[in-house]
């Protein structure tokens, strides 16, 4: 068995373009262009994003037709009624550059799921940070070939009369999952409804359940 | 205003940060941290206004397709920052060259 704690090794190689990051980097902070606490902190900022963002719009939707309808029809838009603005990415911190953003609504007919084929594309002003095993090849080579068998790596299973559509994200467009609302929520408010739209319902590996909230830790008697 | 062809200091930087042989054979490549950080450069930049960043994506869409074409597209921010920083003259290339030297025998001290 290995060890869990052995020291990390360095890298062997270091490459050029990191050396040229750190280079550019440190000249913009020589000629004060910004300041290295501005660089840490917005990493550190951007680094603590979460879901919360996402599970609003979709909670939101859920309750207000109105929204929902505005949302699907300009996702960039219809963003700023939630206080994320795509346009103005530094304006509101938004650690992205300008995109598209789409949602995607799930029906009972069609399953949505996103991935990103060449690099991590991900929506973070409203997911956060993506998951380690959203940006693994494992899972950008095989969703765009296998989708439904890696969903069901996922526990995730539809009858073949249920299409699956895999959006490839891309450096100009973003996709969300808008999921379905599930039985048991009836008179819920946005705020319970919010809890139950988890990031992995955001990004289609996972459904919405009454009974499962992931900011709690899963327990023996909770949950399916 | 960008230049007609390459600077020096940059189309350098090719030789080990690998060549751009096809985007699908990007699929096996797992974003390397260095990358996360050139992000966060990008956005103080334009957080502090010296460079807005739909300035800079159309920048970087321009200068990725044309003179450094050869280059990895994940490395497009950083070769377009140093290629916008040479442009505007907010550093020189011997500037440039002489930080990266200093910054790899940082970085390859034990």
């Amino acid at each position: 068995m290995s060890d869990p704690h052995k020291p990390i090794q360095a890298s062997e190689e270091i490459s050029e373009f990191e050396v040229l990051e750190l280079a550019l980097r440190e000249l913009a902070i020589e000629k004060g262009l910004f300041s290295a606490e501005d660089h840490r902190r917005f990493s550190e900022w951007a680094e603590s994003i979460g879901p919360s963002n996402g599970s609003k719009m979709v909670a939101k939707a859920w309750t207000d037709p109105e929204f929902k309808k505005r949302l699907l029809e300009n996702g960039t838009e219809a963003s700023k009624e939630v206080g994320i603005d795509w346009t103005d990415p530094t304006g509101t911190g938004t650690p992205s550059d300008y995109t598209f953003f789409y949602v995607l609504e799930n029906t009972p007919q069609v399953h949505n799921v996103i991935v990103c084929t060449l690099c991590s594309c991900y929506p973070r002003p409203v997911l956060g940070m993506s998951p380690d095993w959203y940006r693994t090849p494992n899972y950008r080579r095989r969703m765009v070939r296998r989708p439904r068998e890696v969903l069901a790596e996922f526990g995730l299973h539809f009858p073949s009369d249920v299409e699956v559509r895999v959006h490839d994200s891309n450096q100009k467009s973003r996709f969300m999952v808008m999921p379905m609302r599930p039985e048991g929520t009836d008179g819920w408010t946005e705020e319970q409804l919010e809890k139950i739209v988890t990031r992995d319902t955001m990004i289609g590996v996972a459904l919405p359940s009454a009974d499962w909230d992931a900011s709690k830790a899963p327990s023996a008697g909770g949950g399916k | 205003m960008t230049a007609t062809q390459g600077y020096e200091v940059i189309l350098r930087t090719l030789k080990s940060g690998g060549e751009r042989v096809g985007d699908l054979d990007d699929t096996d490549r797992k974003p390397d941290p260095w990358e996360s950080a050139m992000q966060a450069t990008c956005e103080c930049l334009s957080w502090r206004g010296s460079w807005d960043n739909l300035e800079r994506r159309h920048t970087e869409d321009e200068l990725g397709e044309t003179i450094y074409d050869q280059f990895p597209v994940h490395s497009r921010s950083a070769i377009t920052t140093a290629h916008t920083f040479l442009d505007r003259g907010i550093v020189s290339q011997d500037e440039l060259q002489e930080k990266m030297t200093q910054i790899r025998a940082r970085l390859e001290r034990s």
